[in-house]
Parts: structure tokens; sequence; C-alpha cells
């Protein structure tokens, strides 16, 4: 058998070409094998276990108003009696009632002896940032029912600076700031106080924060008065 | 032909089928078991929802007609309270007068050197929008299409925001708040305020007053699972 150079050249460069290709080919094909959509997956999971307590919740409000109307339908009295378990139902899911349950106790304060300002060693004042960050933080960790110095946190509450004090639900609060929250007390204790968390943080500045869990706390309702005058209901 | 040709024929053809082989098991591996367990997942997901919103709107035609048998003057006042709650609790889909607050990333062109982190929109700023729409006196609030409760958190997660406790959000969000559209849109504006702040750091906020806006109702059931009422 006798081959001339420019064929020795040709198989060679078929043999790189095929080479490289068999290599990437074994390379994507075992990248395959990471756990590449494992954080989808898990996502997934959640959402979906959101949605069956979604459904179950949502099949027990349909059962219960079910009930309610057909009480409603059967005489005056009975039309009275499921609008008043109706109001009280909805009353207590708007922060109208107050609630009871296990939770955590959240204490802030301002460095003893500071005053409003920013000097250097003014001490730290809270500021309702810090608060909203508080409330933030309870919330994502699963908080069902909030109050600051007694005023329950509703969906439309404010918590603002006005000099000195802060305003939650227009009523003027003055430190220490005492936030009560119902909920898994483990969780909501230690979503405050993780490494880097807002307790560290604050204590970082020179706040006092105290977070205790709580076997049974009591959440007030509501006490102002509720009179939307903008929103509506839509009919359908 | 020479035998080495038929050699090379040969060579050429085993490869061919390899690489073939090859590029039909890798296709097999990306439909593999991570993949198809997360398309069965978003499957369900997409079943659940279905099955949520048909119950959904079933508690909202079982309230209307709670409301309609019950229509008589005796029990006004009790209806009213309903009202309120209701609208308060999020559990209806709401409408009035109110504001479109649209807030996006910054558009400022970063210089070498400057902190990115800076520039794009934190889940405080949304705290903040929403704060002080609350103290305006808005009596509903949404973002994109999630109604905000008491218990709402906003949560940044990488590019997108969290809230109520597994719904992703992407920018551009937009709030929607019903009030009285002049205090809420000042509230934004004035000097000193958050919309001054937020665009400083090139962050965009847009406020559109609207004579009429719709904020859904809470998507899901309302639970609690510690807290219960007092008894």
């Amino acid at each position: 058998m006798v081959l001339n150079k420019s064929t020795y050249l040709y198989i060679t460069i078929f043999a790189v070409v095929v080479g490289s290709m068999l290599a990437m080919q074994f390379r994507t094909a075992s990248s395959q094998d990471l756990p590449l959509p494992f954080d989808r997956v898990q996502e997934l999971t959640i959402e979906k276990k959101q949605l069956e307590k979604d459904v179950t919740q949502l099949q027990k409000e349909v059962a219960d108003l079910e009930a309610k109307l057909e009480e409603a339908m059967e005489s005056h009295a009975g039309a009275a009696g499921a609008l008043e378990s109706e109001l009280y139902k909805i009353k207590l899911y708007a922060g109208l009632l107050p609630l009871v349950g296990p939770g955590v106790e959240v204490t802030l304060d301002n460095t003893p002896g500071a005053e409003l300002g920013y000097g250097e060693n003014a001490g730290y004042i809270i500021r309702d940032e810090d608060l909203l960050k508080v409330l933030n933080d309870l919330r994502g960790a699963g908080a069902e029912a909030i109050a600051i110095n007694g005023q329950r946190i509703l969906a439309t509450s404010q918590v603002r600076l006005a000099g000195n004090h802060i305003n939650v639900n227009l009523t003027r609060l003055s430190p220490p700031y005492k936030i009560i929250a119902i909920g898994n007390p483990g969780a909501l204790k230690s979503s405050l106080e993780i490494k880097g968390g807002l307790a560290e943080y604050l204590t970082e500045q020179g706040a006092l924060v105290n977070v205790e869990a709580k076997e049974q706390i009591r959440v007030p309702a509501y006490d102002g008065s509720l009179r939307p005058e903008y929103a509506r209901p839509t009919q359908k | 032909m020479r035998s080495y040709q038929w050699a090379v024929i040969l060579v050429g053809l085993v490869l061919g089928i390899m690489l073939a082989a090859q590029y039909r098991v890798t296709r097999e591996i990306q439909a593999s078991e991570a993949v198809q367990r997360a398309q069965e997942l978003s499957a369900q997901v997409e079943k659940l929802k279905i099955e949520r919103d048909s119950f959904q709107k079933r508690v909202d035609e079982l309230r209307s007609q709670l409301d309609q048998v019950t229509a008589r003057p005796q029990v006004s006042e009790i209806k009213e309270a309903l009202e309120h709650a209701i609208i308060e609790a999020g559990v209806s889909e709401v409408k009035g007068p109110g504001v479109e607050v649209t807030l996006n990333d910054s558009n400022v062109a970063l210089k070498p050197g400057q902190n990115p982190n800076l520039y794009v929109l934190h889940d405080e700023d949304i705290l903040l929008v929403l704060n002080e729409l609350r103290a305006a006196g808005a009596e509903a609030l949404s973002i994109n299409g999630q109604r905000l409760l008491a218990t709402t958190e906003v949560r940044c997660t990488g590019p997108t925001i969290l809230l109520n406790k597994n719904k992703r959000l992407a920018p551009p969000y937009v709030i929607t708040a019903i009030g009285n559209p002049d205090t809420l849109e000042s509230s934004l504006k004035m000097k000193g305020g958050v919309a001054e702040t937020l665009q400083f750091w090139g962050i965009q906020v847009a406020v559109k007053k609207l004579p009429e806006v719709t904020v859904p109702a809470y998507s899901g059931g309302i639970r609690y699972e510690y807290a219960r009422a007092e008894s």
C-alpha cells in the first residue's frame, strides 16, 4: 500500500475533527447528569404544595358559604344569622378581631440617651424604615397577625416617622416599640436573628433589640374605624 | 479502488453511526428524570391553578348571592360592615378611582467602579412606595395583579421579587392603589419624597392617575395555622 503525503494530511485532519467532535459530545452528555433543573423542581414542589393548601381552603370556603346561603334563604332570622357569621369570619381575616396563638415578641429601642440626629455619637434612633423591614421579615417568615405597641397591622396600615414619634394607623407611638407576631415562633425568631439579619444590623447600629419566642400571645383587633370611600367590591 | 480507501470508508461509516447514536443519547438524557419531573410538576401546578381559580369564582358567586338574598333594610348595617371588612380583608375584587405606579430598574449607564447594586430596585424601595400610598389613604393595593394583604411580604430574589409566599413577579412592577388619585399621586411626587429619591438612583417611577382601577382579590384562601380567634 502506497500513500502519498496529501492522503496522510486528509486522514490526520479527518481524525482530529472527528476526535474533537466525539470529545465534545461526551462532555455535553456527562454534564447532563448534573442536577441542573433541581431548583426548578424544588420551586415547583413548593408552589404545588401552596396551591393545594389554597384549593383546600377555598373548598372549605365554598362549603361554608353554601351552608350560609341555604340558611339565609330559609327565613329572615336565618338571613341575619348567616350575615352575622359571615361578617365575623371576614372580620377575622381583615384584622378586625383579636387573635391568639404562639409567636414572638420583638422589642426595639433607641440607644439610651440618643437624640434625633446624625451626629457621630448621637446613638441610633429607630426609624420607620426599620419597623417596615422588621414587619416584612416577620411576614416573610409566615406571621399571621402583627401589632406594634397595640396597633394591629392591617393591609392598609402605614408606619411613618413624624418627628420623634412613629405613626401607625394614624396613632402616635413612642419607643420602645414592642412588635408582636403570631406564627411559628422558631421561624419568626430566626428570620430576624439570622446571621447578617436585621437584629444584628440594628444592634451594631446601637439600637436595643430583643426577640423572644412566646407560647401564647394576643394580637389585638384594629380599633379605628374603617370607612372606605373610594373602593367598591366588583359586582359579579 | 485501492484497499486503504475501503478502510477509510469503513472507518467513516462506523464513526458516523457512533456520532448519530451519541446525539440521540444526549437528547434522551436532556429529557431525563429531573426534566421530566419538572414538566410533570408544572403540568400539575397549571391544573391546580385552574382548579383554584374556579373555586375562587364560585366563592365570589356565592358571596354575591348571599348579598342578593339578604337585601332587606333591617340588615343594611351588617351588610355595610361586611362590605367594608371584605374590602380590607382583600377577599374580593374591588374597583375605584386611584393610581397606577410603575417602577422599573435603573436606566443609568454605569461607569466602571460604580456599585450596580445601588441602581437596581430593592424590596425596600417597594416597601417605601407602598407605605407612602397607605399613608395617603390607599384602600386596596396590588402589585402586578397580586393583592396585598396585612401579611404580604415583598422579597427581592435576584432579578425578581417574591410575594404572598410563592408568587414570583418580574419587572416592571405595577402597583395599583385605590383611593383619592390626587392625594396618592402627590404622596409619591412631593419634594424630597420617595419618587425623587428613587429617581436619583435612576429607578424609573411613573405615576398615572386613573378614574377607575381594578384591584383583584387575593388568589387563594386566607388561613391561619397558628392563630385562632380569642374565645
